[in-house]
């Protein structure tokens, strides 16, 4: 009977050292994997908690502002991989205002969304463009990326439900547990879309914003990161309109904004 | 008795059949994420994350499955929007594979300091660096160095604007890649190449592509009521594309 008992305890810790729940998180992997499907997402409910509250802050914020600090790996001709680095400043005012101030050692930019159009500033070359946008915050940034091949920096975290529009595409996800970002307690959360990895470090406490982004592209050659670390996050300070109304610095000239969709698609041809 | 001996065998038969298909599971398991636990010092959370961990995700990539290039950085919402097949075999030397870039991410900024960046039309020189070649084009005697172009005057060798037709082994230093439809061109110092026999050769610059950056010492031109840059007959419009100032190719 001992014999029996031990068999049986170690049957347990054998096969059920894993729950239920996670076994069939690990069973319904191995399907995905098979299948190629993107069918069931694997999300440790705990990272999927944290991400909806992170969210949900976002989403319920009607103004904010945020600093970004981003590093961005690039490949040199030799192949030696380095970094590259920007900040950006921005701001957003819910459900249609956005700007931000994009510098670099050889490049200084503006972007402005005022709800009816978005407008380019470089500002090194003294030249600006305009091209007109939907209504909202979230059309706005679709048309500015597929159609004119302009992403909003840190467009993840100002879309209306930055939870839907980032996770819907997630295959799995885990938490790793806490970590500190330039003294701040946060939690670290891993996230994967498959071919592209995603991480992000939410604050600790009443306010989880992101206090940094990583995302690895495992399917670019050297497998390229770029990483974004956020401070200054204010939720009070009143955004006027004229923050988001572009007015052209004087000594500027207009010049055209490329339609890149077709050239796009006709790229994307025999890719995917 | 016997009932009970017989039921005790069979209990016991089927306890060890479990036993034995487990414990591969449970090694196999320890043995896929053991490297990572070590990392990790927060046991009992660490190791329920662990099991939920999908042991396949970096598979797509170790798979082989094609690379690809992104002319944008640091979306999820968009991550495949802007993403290209990437060119299988492009070298800058048929011999030395060199690579030529293939793609720039527009948001990135570094320094990139080619040899023709310091091109100057019409800068004479007392000798030429090693390495120089000596190339006949159209029956005219040139000399080339790394994307710039020389003829003798005297006892100088003068730097001139690329010829057309110019046929060279390797591609200059920095040479990126831009198509023109389907037909790709090697862009570089004011000059468009294309893969010809082994080698490349300047041709005419195909109309309406951008390009990142302008050839050195292009002249600002007005155009109509519009500015433009001007290099060896070729004109350049600033536009935006992918969101930060490029340059088209256009006919005045």
């Amino acid at each position: 009977m001992v014999a029996l008992g031990c068999a049986a305890a170690l049957s347990c810790l054998g096969g059920c050292a894993t729950s239920p729940r996670e076994a069939g998180a690990e069973g319904g992997t191995a399907t995905q994997a098979e299948n190629g499907d993107r069918a069931k997402p694997v999300i440790d409910p705990q990272a999927d908690e944290l991400m909806r509250r992170m969210c949900d802050y976002l989403a319920q914020a009607q103004t904010f502002s945020v600093t970004a600090e981003v590093w961005q790996d690039v490949q040199l001709d030799s192949g030696q991989q380095v970094q590259a680095g920007r900040t950006v400043d921005l701001q957003v005012r819910r459900p249609n205002r956005f700007h931000a101030e994009v510098h670099s050692t050889r490049h200084s930019r503006g972007l402005y969304y005022d709800g009816t159009s978005i407008t380019l500033l470089d500002r090194v070359h003294n030249l600006y463009g305009t091209v007109p946008a939907p209504a909202t915050l979230d059309d706005a940034l679709d048309v500015a990326s597929e159609r004119f091949g302009i992403t909003l920096p840190l467009e993840d975290i100002i879309v209306s439900d930055p939870y839907q529009s980032g996770m819907g595409k997630v295959t799995s996800g885990i938490l790793l547990g806490p970590v500190t970002v330039l003294g701040v307690a946060c939690e670290h959360l891993a996230f994967s879309l498959g071919t592209v990895d995603w991480q992000l470090w939410i604050e600790q406490g009443a306010r989880p914003v992101p206090r940094k982004i990583v995302i690895t592209y495992k399917d670019e050659e050297g497998t390229p990161e770029y990483a974004a670390i956020l401070s200054n996050w204010d939720f009070q300070t009143t955004l006027p309109d004229n923050l988001f109304t572009f007015e052209p610095p004087a000594g500027t000239l207009m010049i055209n904004v490329a339609e890149i969709k077709s050239e796009n698609q006709a790229r994307k041809n025999g890719v995917k | 008795m016997k009932h009970a001996n017989t039921t005790f065998i069979k209990s016991f038969g089927f306890s060890l059949l479990v036993l034995l298909a487990a414990l591969p599971v449970s090694y196999a398991d320890r043995g896929q994420h053991a490297g990572r636990g070590e990392h990790t010092s927060r046991g009992g959370k660490a190791t329920r994350v662990q099991s939920l961990r999908a042991p396949s995700l970096r598979a797509p990539a170790q798979r082989g499955s094609a690379l690809v290039n992104r002319s944008i950085h640091g979306t999820i919402r968009h991550v495949d929007t802007h993403a290209f097949a990437r060119p299988l075999s492009v070298g800058r030397d048929a011999y030395v594979q060199q690579r030529v870039i293939t793609h720039h991410d527009v948001e990135v900024d570094v320094n990139r300091s080619r040899y023709w960046h310091g091109f100057v039309f019409g800068a004479r020189h007392h000798a030429l660096r090693s390495g120089y070649v000596r190339i006949l084009v159209n029956n005219s005697p040139y000399f080339y160095d790394d994307g710039i172009y020389y003829q003798q005057t005297g006892d100088y060798y003068q730097e001139v604007y690329p010829p057309l037709g110019a046929n060279i082994v390797q591609l200059p230093d920095g040479a990126v890649e831009v198509f023109s439809g389907n037909i790709p061109y090697y862009y570089a110092a004011g000059a468009f190449y294309m893969q010809q026999n082994g080698g490349f050769i300047i041709t005419s610059p195909p109309m309406g592509v951008t390009v990142t950056e302008l050839p050195p010492g292009a002249l600002q031109v007005s155009i109509g009521a519009g500015m433009a840059y001007q290099f060896n007959g070729i004109h350049y419009r600033p536009v935006f594309a992918n969101g930060v100032t490029q340059y088209m190719t256009f006919m005045p």
